[in-house]
This record gives C-alpha cells, sequence and structure tokens, in this order.
C-alpha cells in the first residue's frame, strides 16, 4: 500500500514539470478541432522548428481558463469557429492589438476586424439548402422570407443553443433591428417541420428523408456530406441544392461568419505566435484549409475547394462582424421570447 | 478500557485528517458558491421567467423515463439470474454488465446514425424491401428514444446493486414467505424489493445523477434540462456567475432529496443476517423461460451488441487509414490517468469507510456523505469551480491550471461518489462485533484494518476500485476543459471526431474505450461473483 502510494505521488509531481520553458514553441486555446488543423501545425513545425502546444475545449471555457490565468496564462493564441467569441473575449480585456500591420496583408480587407484585435484564418456562410424534388429554385429569396407562410411545416434548423445560428440571429438584428427581427423569428418558428434538434448535417438529412424541405445550414457541411466515403451521405448531399439568400442586387447578400485567431494579452511567446498566423494567411497554408474543410479562403487569390466553386459566388453580409458579437444577448432573447428551443 | 482509551486519543487525529480530505473535495464548490456572491441576477430571473419550468419539466420527464427503463433492465435479468436455472445464464451474466463499457455520449451518437436516414437500418429496408421503408422513416431525436438510450448505458449501475443486494437477501426469508402462501411475483414485490431498497436507490442515485449532468447527447437530441439551462448562461449568455448560480442550485436540490432518502429509508434499515442458505433456484417452465431470455437478451442486445458492432463496421471499414501509433499513445494516456485518479479515490473512500466504522461520530458521517454529492455537479461545472479555485489562492496556483494534479484533483472530487458506493454497503454489512473483538484482542487501528477490514472487504475495494476507473476512462468534459497542452485521452479524441460528424473515424478510439472497459468489467464480474458464492455458502 505504502509503496503504491510513493509511487503515485512521485508519477504525479513527475506530471508537474510537464509546464517547461522552452521558449521555442507556441500555445494555443483552440475551440476548432478539425483534422486540417493538426495538419497546418505539422507543417508550421517542419518550416520553422517551432513548437505547437494546443489545448482544444468549448470557446466559453477557454474564455473562463485565460480569464482566471490572468497574466500568467500560458497561452499565445486563441483560436474560435465564431466571431462573437472573439469580440466577447476582446469585451474581457484578455486580447491585445496587433501592432504589425503585416498580419492582414494576405486578408480580404472586408473580412477583418475594424479594432485590429483578431484575424480571420477562414469563413464559411450560413446556407439556404433546398430539396431538389419539393422546392423550385425561385421560390427561395431572403433570409428574411423564410417567415413566409408558405414554408409552413417545411422549414428545418438545429437548435439555438448553437452559435452559427445565434450569429445569424445577431446579423438580423443588426440589420432589421429587434422588433422586426423579433417577428421574423416567431414567422420562421411557426414555419419548423420539427422541433430544433440534431446537427447541420442532420438537417440536410431529414429533407432528403422528406421531413423538411429546406433548411438553414453551413456551406462547409454540404461539401463534407458530397466528400464523405458513404454512399448514402453522397445520396442525401445530392438531395438538396445550395442557395445563397439575398443576393439582388438591392440586398446585402449572405451572412457569413469567421474562424480566426487572437493574441492573448500577455503572450509569452508572441514573436512565434505572429509567425503562425502569417504561415496560416499564407497561400499555401489557405490552401490547405479549403481542400480539407470546404471552408472559404480569406486570401482573395486562394479559390475554394472545387465542390464549393460549383455552387457559384456569392455577395457576402458587408456587416461589421463585431456586431454578431455586440447583438448576441440581444438574439438569444429573441430566441428564447419566440420559442425558438 | 485501556484500549479504548487509545481509540478515543486517536480518534481527534482521525476526524481531523477527514475533516482535511473533506473540505479538499468540497473546496471547489465552495469557490462556486462564494463566486456567487452578489451576482447581478438580472439573468438569473430572466431564466427563471423564461425558461426554467421548461427545462424543468424535460429534466423529470427524462429522467423518469430513463429511471423506469434502467430499473427495468436491471432488476428483472438480475432477479431471474439469481433465483432461475437455464442455458446461458453465466454468458448473459456477464454480458449484462458491459453496456457500462460504452459512454452516453457515444451510444447516443452511435443510435442516432444507426436510426438516421442514411445509417444502416433504414437503407437496408430502402434497398431491398422499399416498400415499407417508409414505416422506419421517422424522427428518432426524441425525448423518449434518449430516455430508453440513456438506460441501456446506465441501467448496469442497478444491476450490479442488485445481483449483490439479491444474494444477500437469501434464502430464508424468501422460503418463510412462500410458506405463509405468498407467491413467488407477491415475494419479489414486498419481500426482496424493501429489503434491497437501499442498494437499489444507490444504484438509481448514480443513474440519475448522469442523467442530470449529461449535456452532450441531451443537446443533439434537442432536450433541455437544466444543465442546458447552466451551459445557456454560460455559453450562449456569456454570463458565467449565473451559470454557477444555477449549478449551486442544482446541487443543493441534489442534497435536498439525497438526505430525504437518507430519512425515509432509515427507517428500512433491516438487520438481515446476511448468511442465510443459499437461494433455491428453480427449473422455470418453458413459457417463463421465454420470458427469462427475453428480460436478459434485450439489455445485452440494445446495449451492448449492436453498438459495439456498429462501432466494429465503423473500424473495419477505416482501418486502412487509422493511426495506429497514436491509438497507443491515447490509450497509455488514458490508462495512467485513470490510475492514479481511481487510486486515489480508493484510498481516500477506504480510509473514510473505515474510520466511520471505528469511530461513530456524527460530523464524520456527514462529512461522509457530504463527499458524495459532489457528483450531482455537471462535468464542465467542476471544471470551472476548479478554475476559479486556483486563480483565487493567495500564492501563484493559476499556474497549475492546466496541470496534471488539477486534472486529477477534479477526477478525485468528480467521481467520490462511484468509489464510495459499493463500499459502503460492504463495510456497513459485517457485524461490529468484529471489531469489539478485535479491539479487545489489543488491536490498534492500523492492525485492525490489516487483518480484519482490508481482507473482509476486498471484493468490494476491487469492485470500487474498477467501476471509478471505467467511469474515469470515458470522462470527457473536466478532461476538455483542464488538461495539459497536447494531451488527449481516447473520449476526447472520440468526441472531437463525433462532434464533427466523423463517426467512423470516431470508432477505432470508441472501440478501444469499449475494450478496456469490458475487460475491467469481466474482471469485477468475476469479483462479483465470488463475492455472491461468498454468502451463499
Amino acid at each position: 500500500m505504502k509503496k503504491l502510494f510513493y509511487i503515485l505521488f512521485s508519477l504525479i509531481l513527475g506530471s508537474c514539470s510537464s509546464v517547461n520553458k522552452n521558449t521555442n514553441e507556441i500555445n494555443i486555446y483552440s475551440q476548432r478541432h478539425y483534422n486540417v488543423d493538426e495538419i497546418q501545425y505539422q507543417n508550421f513545425e517542419k518550416l520553422t522548428g517551432i513548437k505547437v502546444n494546443v489545448t482544444k475545449a468549448n470557446a466559453d471555457e477557454l474564455i473562463q481558463r485565460m480569464k482566471n490565468e490572468g497574466e500568467n496564462s500560458p497561452a499565445d493564441l486563441f483560436i474560435t469557429v465564431d466571431v462573437g467569441k472573439l469580440w466577447q473575449g476582446g469585451e474581457m480585456g484578455l486580447f491585445q492589438k496587433f501592432q504589425d500591420e503585416s498580419v492582414f496583408a494576405n486578408i480580404d480587407p472586408q473580412l477583418l476586424d475594424k479594432n485590429g484585435y483578431w484575424v480571420p484564418v477562414t469563413y464559411r456562410s450560413r446556407v439556404i439548402v433546398y430539396s431538389n424534388q419539393r422546392v423550385e429554385k425561385n421560390e427561395l429569396s431572403t433570409y428574411e422570407d423564410l417567415s413566409n407562410e408558405k414554408w409552413k411545416g417545411r422549414l428545418l434548423v438545429r437548435s439555438s443553443s448553437n452559435a452559427y445560428n445565434q450569429a445569424l440571429m445577431s446579423s438580423l438584428v443588426e440589420n432589421l433591428g429587434t422588433e422586426n427581427t423579433t417577428k421574423w423569428s416567431e414567422g420562421v418558428v411557426s414555419n419548423f417541420a420539427r422541433d430544433p434538434k440534431g446537427s447541420d448535417r442532420d438537417q440536410v438529412k431529414a429533407i432528403a428523408a422528406g421531413q423538411g424541405d429546406i433548411a438553414i445550414v453551413n456551406s462547409y457541411y454540404i461539401g463534407l456530406l458530397l466528400s464523405s466515403s458513404k454512399d448514402e451521405e453522397i445520396n442525401a448531399g445530392n438531395a438538396v441544392s445550395v442557395f445563397f439568400p439575398n443576393q439582388a442586387d438591392n440586398e446585402r447578400g449572405a451572412h457569413i461568419n469567421i474562424s480566426g485567431l487572437t493574441l492573448t494579452k500577455n503572450a509569452p511567446n508572441r514573436e512565434n505566435a505572429i509567425k503562425l498566423i502569417q504561415y496560416l494567411t499564407s497561400i499555401e497554408a489557405q490552401k490547405t484549409y479549403v481542400s480539407n474543410s470546404y471552408e472559404y479562403s480569406v486570401n482573395p487569390d486562394v479559390k475554394p475547394d472545387e465542390i464549393v466553386q460549383s455552387w457559384g459566388e456569392f455577395k457576402k453580409d458587408p456587416v461589421d462582424l463585431n456586431s454578431l458579437g455586440t447583438n448576441r444577448s440581444e438574439a438569444i432573447r429573441i430566441f428564447d421570447k419566440t420559442g425558438w428551443k | 478500557m485501556e484500549i479504548n482509551k487509545k481509540y478515543r486519543s486517536n480518534s481527534r487525529k482521525f476526524i481531523l485528517s477527514t475533516l482535511i480530505l473533506s473540505v479538499l473535495v468540497i473546496l471547489p464548490i465552495v469557490a462556486l458558491i462564494i463566486s456567487t456572491i452578489n451576482i447581478d441576477t438580472s439573468n438569473f430571473k430572466y431564466l427563471w421567467n423564461n425558461l426554467l419550468f421548461d427545462y424543468s419539466f424535460d429534466t423529470i420527464y427524462l429522467v423518469l423515463i430513463t429511471s423506469f427503463f434502467s430499473l427495468i433492465f436491471g432488476i428483472l435479468p438480475a432477479w431471474y439470474i439469481s433465483t432461475n436455472n437455464f442455458t446461458g445464464k453465466n454468458i448473459y451474466d456477464i454480458l449484462l454488465y458491459l453496456p457500462l463499457a460504452i459512454p452516453v455520449y457515444i451510444m447516443a451518437f452511435t443510435y442516432s446514425d444507426v436510426l438516421s436516414y442514411t445509417g444502416p437500418m433504414q437503407s437496408f429496408v430502402r434497398n431491398h424491401f422499399p416498400e415499407y421503408a417508409s414505416l422506419l422513416n421517422q424522427d428518432y431525436l426524441q425525448i423518449e428514444i434518449l430516455g430508453i438510450i440513456m438506460a441501456l448505458a446506465l441501467y448496469p449501475y442497478i444491476y450490479t446493486a442488485c445481483r449483490l443486494s439479491f444474494s444477500l437477501v437469501g434464502a430464508n426469508y424468501i422460503d418463510l414467505s412462500r410458506s405463509l402462501g405468498m407467491s413467488r411475483t407477491k415475494t419479489f414485490y414486498k419481500i426482496v424489493i424493501p429489503l434491497s431498497r437501499v442498494s437499489i436507490f444507490s444504484g438509481l442515485f448514480l443513474v440519475i445523477m448522469e442523467v442530470l449532468n449529461e449535456y452532450g447527447a441531451v443537446k443533439y437530441f434537442g432536450v433541455n434540462t437544466f444543465t442546458s439551462g447552466i451551459f445557456r448562461s454560460w455559453y450562449s449568455m456569456q454570463d458565467v456567475e449565473t451559470a454557477s448560480l444555477l449549478a449551486v442550485f442544482l446541487f443543493f436540490v441534489v442534497v435536498i432529496f439525497f438526505f430525504l432518502e437518507r430519512f425515509f429509508n432509515s427507517r428500512y434499515n433491516f438487520h438481515y443476517k446476511p448468511n442465510t442458505k443459499k437461494f433455491k433456484t428453480e427449473n422455470p417452465s418453458s413459457i417463463k423461460k421465454t420470458i427469462i431470455h427475453f428480460a436478459c437478451i434485450i439489455p445485452v442486445i440494445f446495449g451492448f451488441v449492436i453498438p459495439t458492432l456498429f462501432i466494429l463496421g465503423n473500424v473495419i471499414y477505416e482501418f486502412e487509414r487509422i493511426d495506429f501509433y497514436k491509438v497507443v499513445n491515447l490509450t497509455s494516456n488514458t490508462f495512467i490517468i485513470s490510475l492514479i485518479a481511481s487510486s486515489i479515490i480508493i484510498m481516500i473512500a477506504v480510509y473514510f469507510q473505515f474510520l466511520k466504522r471505528i469511530i461513530k461520530n456524527k460530523t464524520l458521517t456527514f462529512f461522509n456523505e457530504a463527499i458524495s454529492l459532489t457528483y450531482a455537479l455537471p462535468g464542465a461545472v467542476i471544471g470551472l469551480s476548479l478554475i476559479i479555485l486556483f486563480s483565487s489562492l493567495p500564492f501563484k496556483s493559476e499556474l497549475l491550471i492546466g496541470s496534471f494534479i488539477v486534472l486529477v484533483y477534479a477526477y478525485v472530487m468528480r467521481y467520490m461518489a462511484v468509489g464510495i458506493s459499493p463500499l459502503k454497503s460492504s463495510f456497513e454489512k459485517h457485524p461490529s462485533s468484529y471489531d469489539d473483538t478485535a479491539v479487545n484482542l489489543g488491536m490498534g487501528p492500523f492492525k485492525l484494518f490489516k487483518s480484519i477490514h482490508l481482507p473482509i472487504n476486498k471484493s468490494a475495494i476491487a469492485i470500487a476500485f474498477l467501476i471509478t476507473f471505467v467511469d474515469i476512462i470515458k470522462e470527457l468534459p473536466i478532461t476538455l476543459i483542464l488538461r495539459p497542452f497536447n494531451f488527449d485521452t481516447l473520449a476526447v479524441q472520440t468526441y472531437e471526431y463525433a462532434i464533427e460528424e466523423m463517426i467512423p473515424k470516431s470508432s477505432i478510439y470508441s472501440l478501444t474505450i469499449v475494450m478496456m472497459g469490458t475487460i475491467l468489467l469481466i474482471f469485477l464480474k468475476k469479483i462479483i461473483n465470488k463475492e455472491i458464492d461468498v454468502s451463499k455458502s
């Protein structure tokens, strides 16, 4: 018994030494857990010899961790898949502005942070997909039109606890105002084919299964379904088409959200972090993103994957992306008020 | 008496040591409670007015469905196996434990995939019997189905408790009841169930706690439980204080129920003599045999065989793309961290149970109960409470966040209840005359532990260790939030693929969890059966 205790004790003590002081490294808190990120970090390590350490968890949990760790936080970079969280962490004073503007060099100016705190690495659009069998393309027009009675019992979407839905609602608050957005949400909820549940892919599968006719999903999920190794999933992907809403000349464009990163306030390995950002926005790394995750590149010179190209080009909603964070609490209240579960 | 004096002088030291240990276990909750003092309650009121009624309703409904099916899947086979002879009995007895090896969220993701439109069941029917395809084409993401899926993953807690307890009830009471003219069914309801009530409840308690703190599966199924409310305020409303307040509220609700149950059940504290003669096992009629097979095979097939085959199928499908180096690496991470945490839990739990026996002290008993209650908190909230605690201590303790120490600390806090549960019934079972005799023979407390309590509770200690170990292998939310850089476990990797809907890619990691769990549970079953046989002989 005693022996066992000593062994355990020394194991635990030994584990403390994992807090090492190697300077040629970089520490990332990331919400992204896609395979492609691992490939990017490995390539970066090979290129620069800088070791990339990653902890992946939910964005809000990582924000709490950084807040509580304070100036002793080991994190250099924070990566999310929702600009709202980048804005929030910025509000909490967890991040620093980029002094060196060269990190923005490769990026489409429309996607940049007006305050200079965060850098986007990819973007995605929240689009409408529709059944090829039961819906004609010309029946679709805008997000606003989804509250139209003609979609009663036909609309599918996941729950309001999902950050992508929250960002979409925030963009509507910014564009239409709270009152109109509340009315819109009421209409949308009354059009639901079923209670919100499942993932974005499940909404597409539900269209294939005939449980609804249109769905609100992130664009890259269609790419992932179509490139699946399972025939049934490819069939489900082929049962729908992608529609970018609000594309007419007098309309604002389709809602987008970014996956982005930011430098923490006390980043202990700041120089290395900047190098990684420059690498991730380079043409080479951007190509790796688009071909593995079916997202859009923030670098205007990098074309999307072929599957994504086949949906055509689209106009992006030019709204200040930070408003997807500032309007978040208003958006949540609208969800709750209108019964969007 | 000389010896008693010696015990008394030691007892202060003992009580002090348990106080320190309990405080360590409870401290993070205290930190959490302190962090909610003086918060802006507007969001809390908002949630209370708008959502918490619906959330509470869903919570109660889900708890009821899961409890109902867990009790059926757990009690019936345990009763039949304890009292009947039939072919396959021993194999059922192993297989019935095994769903415990499958984490709830994997069970849920697996079934939603199996049942989905693109899943194997519907595509098979669509391709071969198209006329029936529309019958199966349903929306399976429903609260009732989720309840059954959770019951399939959790019923073994009840099965284990019942197997041990039924064997302790022994044959004397049953014979007596039969000779007084009660039917076998009536005996079961009037004698066996009341006598086993305490242990059935301790199993059910674990099931309910698991339902209360599940988040991933309920979110996927579009069900909102009270825990969804906690995460609504944390993740969506970005108000971590209100989230903490809700967690504290949930914690106290559970505490109240826990003590109420203790209060009512204490009237049922039967002091039956466990070592009565062996059950007379019956040779059932062929109709009854069919019922028995049905009762045993349903939980086995749906709780273990189908999900495991589905995972295995995916592994074979993905075989060429598997990174075995990574699998080995994550397996050893998972193994080592679970081993360390479960060993510490068992040492603390045994120490507490032993002291509770030799020192009758109300404070001690209170703390003994209190350290189990941390199980009521969702893992992510435990993670949060430790982050708050370590960032508020005076020395530079925030440096420890993200170290193995804090991670193990969190596991110990979270799973103490799982370790204590089997130890408790075992330590309470043996008559206190053992201790008196030993004391009269001049044994000191360490000798008493080493030569009496360690050997007679050996099986319970092993059971507690194995169950805790299996639970920690499956642990997800705490590991996600507190783990050190580059440290992944099998559960984390499974989750990361599953959440991106890459179920085939996640399968090798979930299969490894299931295999590790299965091996440990087979050990567990052997120990339990030895225990059952000993009490019968």
